[in-house]
């Protein structure tokens, strides 16, 4: 196993601006399939390209792998291999462009997440190539992951007793990288060295939550190379990720709203928000320690219910319309005093911590960390997963040592690129506000609030034929982002069972005496 | 080849040339053929693939608003519109109450299978029921404690070794058939003309006074009909290049593109085949008594090629079609399109099979202009 | 010079030639005359190679045609009967086409065939399509084929049948002005008047064999009639077949 249990604690803590795989059947049981999805041979040639598949999908892709200078200072020093897969068009236009889709995290594999893009990117498959790099320090570009003792069970730990500096000391020395140079500016070079190695004239980019800030870097640093832009869950460059937890929040908030104004969720859990306060303040209180079966083996196993694991579980959850639908039901049942179903949503979200730990540090210690605001620490210290978060990176950053960005990094993107904004109104990572930001000094761009998503708009509702459109018409200005109000807003769990309107026992029996008496 | 030799395959083209139905026939078919085909496949495209917005009756819909509202988020909805294909689900009446006590609930598909219209359509409507009852049951197990990954203990990771190319194989066989084709359809109305319609018009005993030997007669004759049908062959495959290209594929997943690869392979294996081709018009002609007789009987023998070509391009003939002119070189032709290796002897057996044959009737038909029926008609 | 000797040659039941030998001679106009049904054309055919005699043999300038026939080819001209043209090729073509069939180059063919085209006052159709021109018309461009490369013997056969007087009178023209020049003219015919007024001697035929040969005059002496066409009939022994 690549992961151990620093990147599961860690992952429950950090901004985690990556979109959670759709929970739809067939991806929802693939999760957390941690096999090295491609199978091509590694290799110092960088330019051999084979036919290769990647993990989910059965069609032939093309494999390669470049070789690129980990510091770029010293071009003759350390070379790490970039690994990209292309997903050919079924009817190419020509072969003069081409869409980069970058991934989310940051620490994400874009390969492994081939099938979600697949799938997104269907109608733009179509006509066009899809390029899916693994960004440097991921899957398997020199993937910097901390893998950790493996001390006990996961669920049985109790995060408070974890001491975040040493770990992270352990995890660098354990490394064998220079971690400073795993940041997104050495990155973009690798992209823009990948689309010169295959030949394209010109990208069009799609990048996903944490992606969307190297896509705004690529705008920013190679504008010649782009036609069009798609940013779906935008990090404006003005805003250090570490922000994240007014978000959080924001959708919790949003959550118990939905409920509370949706007629069968109200009926059902009348009193959603106390209870969830009184889960919180008893588990601050202290842990609830139980026996479960273990959701995978179903051995005996102790759980540790911590604030943190609780409140972790259910910010996962929010990610994905499917899981936050369980959210109420589960609140409630933690409120009685059962937490299977907050148990089973934790196993969910630790399973699913594709990320490289170790570039994620490199990334957010350099480019987040030091440029945070007394204020803006303030501000985010009043969230129970900002304090949570800057409390971590505060020893994390210290034992990583990156040189800070230039101030420029955090200026607005300026470019006549069209560009398009998607941003869901209940995601909980990077909310719609900060699509406007990033709309600044945009010139040609739009940016549409998909009412009823979440986090990866394009996933979720009709931004992905938006996507399609942008690029067959290389232009924003016939966009309309109309259909994504379409209320595609699911029921939420009534019980472990149900979405439906449950009957009630008189309505049953009535029915049943109706049937009998036919 | 001597200056006599160039002097009747010029005539012979020139007159061909001016010939009206040499021309069309040649012309409607290279033209006429990839339109068709192109127009057939927009067709067929248009009736396999599932339209954006499938309108099927749903009924009891109020049974189950979130596995409706699910399959709309789908593209599928109840509709009392025409567009509304011959599918019907019904949603049981106790659909709320076993879903709520945690067992199946039942939904009816009802539909014809056997309509090959509406088999995209069933499959994605099943793919979808299928899809909404996975993630429920994914979210059952999780609102218990368990981890959905143990609803799946066998992951099968399928690995398609078909291309792009691979996959548009059967579309391109049917397409190498029609193009093989235009070498036999292309240069048969010149080989009727300058063999039975020569001496109907009574110019072939004048040619045969002329101090030519019957070999070059013979030899300017194939090379004339040779032309024709080749000039037909290029004149498809440009065709079908360009009509091709407007097909929207895609929406079968796959792309067919007549690139000059495939070009320049089409033409040097048909080659041999328009020989033959020529030599098998003009001998049956010469054989028949009037031009009406000779394009009968053409018709009939162009039967023989044309089944070989379709054994070839759907795959349903014994092994030994392998071997065989047409079949063979159509069997070689697919393989190279799917991007596999060229089966090299394939091609090599099956062309000198052709040539062996050309060879043959050509030996047949200089002795037959020796004889008084034949250039007589007697 | 064309020589004739002992050809016999059978066609299904008939008997087409019968041990038939006869010459014609450079610088004469020899006719051919017989009924129809005499074994003319049969004779022609063989001339040409075309048919191969069940026994004797045909010589042209005193090469055997079964032996080498492109070489005895090369000597003869034919002026068929039917026509035979391209009727999408224009007279210039056509008559070019002919020329390098016989061995011109591409442009000796050309320059031949421009002579012919004067000659024979062709100039003002040369370059329509033979389709739809007049009997004159066809006559004089199959006539033009037959003698653009200016072969030793030409061979008509029925030359003037469906022609008109003009045309006719053109064609006697054209035939002196051939004998003139030395060559060796053969013709077939069943027309009285047309192998009175050109010939220098006739070649009498009947069921395949040579019934007479001499001037028109000589068989008139031979038979003791005043007219070729009495003589004609005396020599066959039957009016059957006779044109007027």
């Amino acid at each position: 196993m690549l992961h151990g249990m620093y990147s599961q604690l860690r992952a429950q803590i950090s901004p985690v601006l990556w979109r959670h795989k759709r929970a739809s059947a067939a991806i929802l049981l693939a999760m957390g399939m941690i096999p090295l999805a491609v199978h091509a041979d590694e290799t110092n040639n960088a330019s051999a390209q084979q036919a290769c598949y990647v993990d989910g999908l059965s069609e032939q892709m093309q494999c390669g792998a470049i070789s690129v200078p980990e510091n770029y200072a010293e071009p003759d020093g350390k070379q790490i291999q970039i690994h990209y897969v292309v997903m050919p068009a079924t009817k190419p236009s020509d072969r003069k462009e081409a869409l980069l889709a970058i991934a989310g995290g940051p620490g994400q594999s874009a390969i492994e997440n081939a099938q979600g893009f697949d799938r997104m990117l269907t109608k733009v498959r179509q006509t066009e190539d899809v390029i899916l790099i693994d960004q440097r320090g991921t899957g398997q570009s020199n993937q910097l992951q901390c893998v950790g003792d493996a001390f006990d069970s996961a669920l049985a730990v109790d995060e408070s007793l974890f001491d975040t500096r040493a770990e992270t000391q352990k995890c660098l020395d354990e490394l064998d990288a220079d971690v400073t140079q795993y940041g997104s500016l050495n990155a973009l070079k690798d992209f823009e060295a990948v689309r010169a190695h295959l030949g394209y004239q010109k990208l069009h980019l799609y990048g996903v939550s944490y992606g969307t800030r190297m896509a705004q870097l690529y705008m920013r640093h190679y504008p010649d190379s782009l036609v069009t832009v798609t940013l779906d869950g935008v990090v404006p460059m003005q805003q250090s990720v570490l922000a994240i937890g007014n978000a959080i929040a924001r959708a919790f908030e949003l959550l118990i709203e939905d409920c509370s104004n949706n007629q069968l969720c109200h009926k059902q859990f009348p009193d959603l928000k106390a209870d969830l306060d009184k889960v919180d303040a008893e588990l601050t209180q202290a842990p609830q320690i139980s026996l479960v079966p273990d959701p995978l083996t179903g051995e005996a196993t102790k759980l540790t219910m911590t604030r943190s694991k609780f409140k972790g579980a259910l910010r996962m959850a929010l990610y994905s319309p499917a899981t936050r639908s369980l959210i109420p039901h589960a609140i409630h049942q933690a409120a009685n005093g059962n937490f299977q179903p907050i148990t089973g949503l934790y196993a969910m979200s630790m399973d699913n911590a594709g990320i490289a730990m170790g570039m994620h540090a490199s990334v957010v210690c350099g480019e987040d960390w030091q440029r945070l605001t007394p204020e803006l620490r303030e501000q985010t210290n009043q969230s129970y997963f900002g304090h949570e978060m800057l409390k971590t990176f505060a020893q994390s950053c210290e034992v990583w040592n990156m040189p800070a960005v230039d101030a420029s990094f955090s200026e607005p993107i300026a470019s006549d690129i069209p560009t398009l904004l998607l941003s869901g109104e209940l995601d909980p990572a990077t909310p719609p506000s900060w699509g406007e930001i990033a709309m600044e000094k945009l010139s040609n761009a739009k940016h549409f609030i998909a009412p009823y998503a979440t986090h990866g708009v394009a996933y979720q509702s009709c931004g992905n034929d938006l996507i399609a459109q942008l690029i067959e018409q290389g232009a924003v200005t016939e966009l309309d982002g109309e259909c994504l109000t379409e209320d595609i807003r699911r029921n939420f769990y009534l019980n472990a069972s149900t979405v439906e309107a449950i009957p009630s026992d008189d309505a049953a029996k009535s029915d049943e005496q109706t049937a009998l008496n036919q | 080849m001597s200056n006599k030799i160039i002097a009747m395959i010029r005539k012979e083209l020139i007159d061909a040339a001016r010939d009206k139905r040499s021309v069309m026939a040649g012309l409607y078919y290279a033209v006429g053929t990839p339109l068709l085909m192109c127009a057939m496949f927009f067709l067929l495209i248009g009736q396999l693939t599932s339209p954006e917005d499938l309108n099927i009756k749903i009924d009891n819909a109020k049974g189950a608003p979130d596995l409706v509202k699910f399959l709309s988020s789908r593209g599928i909805k109840h509709g009392e519109a025409e567009d509304t294909k011959e599918i019907k689900l019904i949603i049981s009446d106790d659909y709320a109450a076993n879903m709520a006590k945690g067992l199946s609930a039942e939904v009816i598909l009802i539909a014809d299978a056997s309509n090959e219209k509406l088999q995209n359509s069933i499959r994605r409507l099943e793919r979808s029921l299928q899809e909404y009852s996975g993630e429920m049951g994914s979210l059952r197990l999780i609102a218990r404690g368990i981890d959905p990954r143990i609803m799946q203990p066998i992951k099968v990771n399928v690995k398609d070794e078909a291309t792009p190319d691979s996959k548009a194989g059967m579309i391109l066989g049917l397409a190498t058939m029609t193009m093989i084709y235009a070498v036999f359809i292309s240069g048969m109305n010149l080989a009727i003309d300058t063999s039975a319609g020569e001496r109907e018009r009574n110019s072939l005993a004048l040619l045969l006074s002329h101090p030519v030997s019957t070999w070059e007669i013979v030899i300017a004759k194939i090379t004339a009909v040779t032309i024709f049908a080749m000039v037909g062959l290029i004149l498809t495959l440009l065709i079908s290049k360009v009509a091709y290209s407007f097909v929207p594929w895609q929406e079968l997943g796959f792309a067919v593109s007549v690139n000059t690869s495939f070009i320049v392979m089409m033409l040097l294996v048909g080659l041999p085949v328009a020989l033959m081709a020529a030599c098998l018009q003009l001998f049956v002609s010469f054989m028949a008594k009037s031009f009406k007789e000779a394009q009968s009987y053409i018709t009939i023998v162009l039967i023989l090629p044309m089944m070989l070509a379709m054994a070839a391009s759907y795959n349903i003939a014994p092994e030994a079609i392998q071997w065989l002119p047409i079949s063979g070189q159509m069997q070689a032709l697919i393989e190279f399109i799917k991007g596999r290796e060229l089966p090299l002897t394939q091609i090599a057996v099956s062309s000198a099979f052709t040539l062996a044959i050309a060879i043959g009737l050509a030996i047949g038909m200089q002795k037959s202009l020796k004889s008084e029926k034949i250039v007589f008609g007697l | 010079m064309i020589q004739v000797s002992n050809l016999s040659k059978r066609i299904g039941d008939v008997q087409a030639l019968n041990d038939l030998s006869f010459s014609a001679q450079n610088g004469q106009i020899t006719g051919l005359l017989g009924p129809n049904g005499a074994g003319k054309t049969t004779c022609l055919r063989t001339v040409f190679g075309l048919l191969k005699p069940d026994q004797g043999f045909a010589e042209i300038d005193g090469i055997d045609i079964a032996k080498s026939p492109v070489a005895a080819k090369q000597q003869l001209g034919l002026f068929p009967d039917p026509f035979g043209l391209y009727e999408r090729l224009t007279p210039r073509e056509y008559i070019s086409y002919f020329a390098e069939l016989n061995g011109l180059s591409r442009k000796e063919a050309k320059l031949a065939t421009n002579n012919v085209i004067d000659k024979l006052h062709l100039a003002d159709i040369a370059d329509r399509h033979c389709k739809g021109f007049s009997q004159g018309q066809r006559m004089k461009t199959a006539l033009a084929q037959a003698i653009v490369h200016q072969p030793t013997n030409i061979i008509l056969d029925e030359p003037t049948r469906g022609l008109d007087v003009m045309s006719t009178r053109v064609l006697r023209d054209i035939l002196r002005d051939l004998k003139n020049q030395g060559h060796c003219v053969l013709f077939s015919s069943h027309v009285m008047q047309e192998v009175a007024a050109l010939c220098d001697q006739v070649i009498v035929m009947a069921a395949g064999q040579v019934v007479a040969v001499g001037s028109p005059d000589a068989l008139c002496q031979q038979t003791g009639k005043d007219s070729l066409e009495d003589a004609f009939i005396q020599l066959i022994g039957t009016d059957e077949g006779i044109a007027a």
